[in-house]
């Protein structure tokens, strides 16, 4: 016998995959379009069930991108008192939605707001629901959901199924699905439904970009294809102007290892690895860093890695592509000039 | 001001983790567990709100006997008592279960509680679910990555960063509700040994006896996710070559690499 709180289902009743489209004013988040691909490839899975988008308090243009992303129906939530985000009440309503539409599955971006609704929802429709998945498929004797996703600190991989109850749900981090092509001849459906809520309990009260005292003006480590990292062996807060420097000319930004941090070098928001941002970029330059395993799980999915260390036998070199073995500051200055040449030069 | 604070009891990464081959789950028992790191963060915020409004921090966890000294620490750090829900049918828990035998406990052991704070994730599973779980079983609002807050009325003015978008947010949100606290944002206080030594006797521990849950809706059996396999996690193989010599041909090499790489 399942739990008596869950209400029993019929699982035939349950269709489509459908994706949390989260606005960053007005205009989506990338992270959404990324899903609606996905969305369509398991969609396809399935037999060729539609893909459906829902979001809170967006514009018809809105819904058509979501369209042109790969969207059969999207439904945008109306109900004045939801303008402004605020956690439990935005969650209340998009589970009140999927609730009523029955997906088979319901795929979140993790975005910081995303996490905050996710778990909320799926409790809400009393079903599981897995976080941070790196890929996503379907069984096709069972129609479940495979959810997988990296655990216990990144060193396994676990499949996980959602095998009684539907929607099965599962969140993914930004960035890690492509985002597929804008194509403006897709049609789709767009329906605008009234959802109401019970009382509000929580007020937004003000909001403030935050104007942190960064390294630099670049782009956040994870959203990054090229990033240039430095560690305790740089030993001064200038040895990281040069990184910052280098990292501009490739296009890339900055990031650090924990002792970097710990140093006051470099915000804690440029920290890669386990107690830090998990990064997948194509090029990861690791500079004066040890490579401590606790900065591995951080960086290992990066296409290619180059380190500069002094130290051959230091971890980070049996991790790398390309193991210089050098003092960096005999090499990234004339790096540095080399690139400005051949930049002058095109 | 009665506050539950959620601590996990989890196996240190550094520990050989053990996994049961038969549910993909951990093995907490008989493992020496500590106090997930992001946790502190969120004892350290509750102990701040006690000492300036007055009332009492109970810590609650849902972990194996092993689980206890983890507490005895936290009593350390000034927590004024704590409560283990220890019980054989809880093994093997997704967040869904966790966050139903948190709640119960809550709704049994501490009726009238004010606020519950949650650390923002684990270190070992970085679900960030059970905050927001607990809140849905518990019918309250919620909101994560709270910084700072203060006390007006029956209200809770909350700060938050959302570190997405680099933007602060500053909500009203009634009491009770759930928390939980920026990973990192606190400075956790030091365990005093005088109090971590007389920390047995603040420790209640509950079991399914007490609570009365349904087998069928804890532990694993109660969780609508079950973990089908498992791999180690494969990375991909690097191709390990050596760059030495003079700074001059390092530089050359590198700029091929770069080349090669489409960077440049």
């Amino acid at each position: 016998m399942p739990c008596s709180l869950w209400p029993p289902i019929n699982k035939e009743e349950y269709k489509g995959v459908w994706v949390y489209l989260e606005r960053d004013g007005d205009k989506l988040k990338d992270v959404g379009l990324e899903l609606l691909g996905k969305a369509r490839e398991l969609a396809a899975k399935l037999g060729g069930t539609e893909v459906g988008g829902v979001m809170v308090a967006g514009t018809e243009e809105m819904a058509r991108e979501a369209i042109y992303h790969g969207a059969d129906k999207v439904v945008i939530v109306e109900n004045p008192d939801l303008r402004v985000y605020t956690p439990a009440e935005y969650a209340e309503a998009i589970a009140k939605v999927v609730a009523k539409y029955k997906p088979e599955v319901f795929l979140i971006g993790a975005t910081k707001r995303g996490r905050e609704l996710a778990a909320y929802i799926a409790n809400t429709l009393i079903t599981g629901i897995t976080a941070d998945c790196t890929a996503l498929d379907i069984d096709p004797k069972t129609r479940d959901l495979l959810q997988i996703r990296p655990t216990f600190g990144g060193t396994q991989l676990a499949t996980i199924r959602t095998p009684q109850r539907r929607p099965q749900m599962a969140s993914v981090r930004p960035g890690v699905f492509p985002k597929p092509p804008r194509d403006t001849s897709r049609v789709g459906q767009i329906i605008v439904e009234k959802v109401e809520i019970s009382r509000r309990r929580t007020r937004l009260i003000s909001v403030e970009k935050r104007l942190e005292k960064d390294v630099a003006d670049l782009p956040p480590v994870e959203s990054s294809d090229i990033v240039v990292a430095g560690g305790r062996g740089l030993g001064s807060a200038e040895g990281f102007k040069l990184l910052i420097e280098l990292a501009k000319l490739l296009g890339g930004t900055v990031g650090a290892s924990l002792m970097a941090v710990r140093a006051g070098w470099v915000p804690h928001n440029r920290q890669i690895g386990q107690t830090g941002k998990t990064i997948r970029p194509k090029l990861y330059i690791a500079v004066g860093i040890s490579g401590a395993i606790q900065h591995l799980m951080g960086m290992q999915e990066s296409k290619t890695v180059i380190a500069i260390n002094p130290d051959p036998h230091a971890p980070i070199m049996q991790n790398a592509d390309y193991a210089v073995v050098a003092d960096y500051k005999q090499v990234i200055p004339l790096l540095i000039e080399e690139l400005r040449k051949i930049k002058s030069q095109s | 001001m009665k506050i539950v604070v959620l601590t996990k009891a989890a196996v240190p990464l550094s520990s050989a983790i053990r996994i049961d081959p038969k549910t993909g789950t951990l093995v907490r028992e008989g493992v020496p567990l500590t106090t997930n790191v992001w946790d502190r963060d969120a004892v350290e915020f509750a102990l701040k709100l006690r000492d300036k409004y007055g009332g009492e921090v109970i810590a609650l966890s849902m972990a194996p006997p092993s689980g206890i000294p983890a507490l005895e620490s936290l009593i350390g750090m000034g927590v004024d008592r704590a409560i283990l829900a220890s019980d054989r049918v809880f093994a093997g828990a997704d967040t869904w279960a966790t966050a139903h035998v948190l709640a119960k406990t809550i709704e049994k052991y501490v009726p009238d509680y004010d606020l519950v704070v949650a650390g923002e994730e684990t270190i070992d599973s970085t679900t960030a679910h059970i905050g927001a779980q607990t809140a849905s079983w518990l019918g309250v609002p919620y909101v994560y990555y709270v910084y700072d807050a203060e006390v007006k009325g029956k209200t809770l003015i909350v700060r938050r960063f959302l570190e997405d978008e680099g933007v602060d947010e500053v909500y009203e949100v009634e009491m009770p509700a759930v928390i939980s606290v920026l990973k990192g944002s606190q400075v956790p206080r030091e365990v005093r040994l005088s109090r971590k030594l007389v920390a047995r006797e603040h420790i209640q521990i509950v079991s399914n006896n007490d609570l009365k849950l349904e087998p069928e809706c804890v532990g694993l059996r109660g969780s609508p996710t079950i973990v089908a396999g498992l791999a180690p996690a494969t990375y991909p193989p690097r191709k390990r070559v050596v760059i030495q010599g003079e700074p001059q041909e390092i530089v050359k090499k590198l700029v091929e690499v770069l080349r090669q790489e489409g960077v440049i």
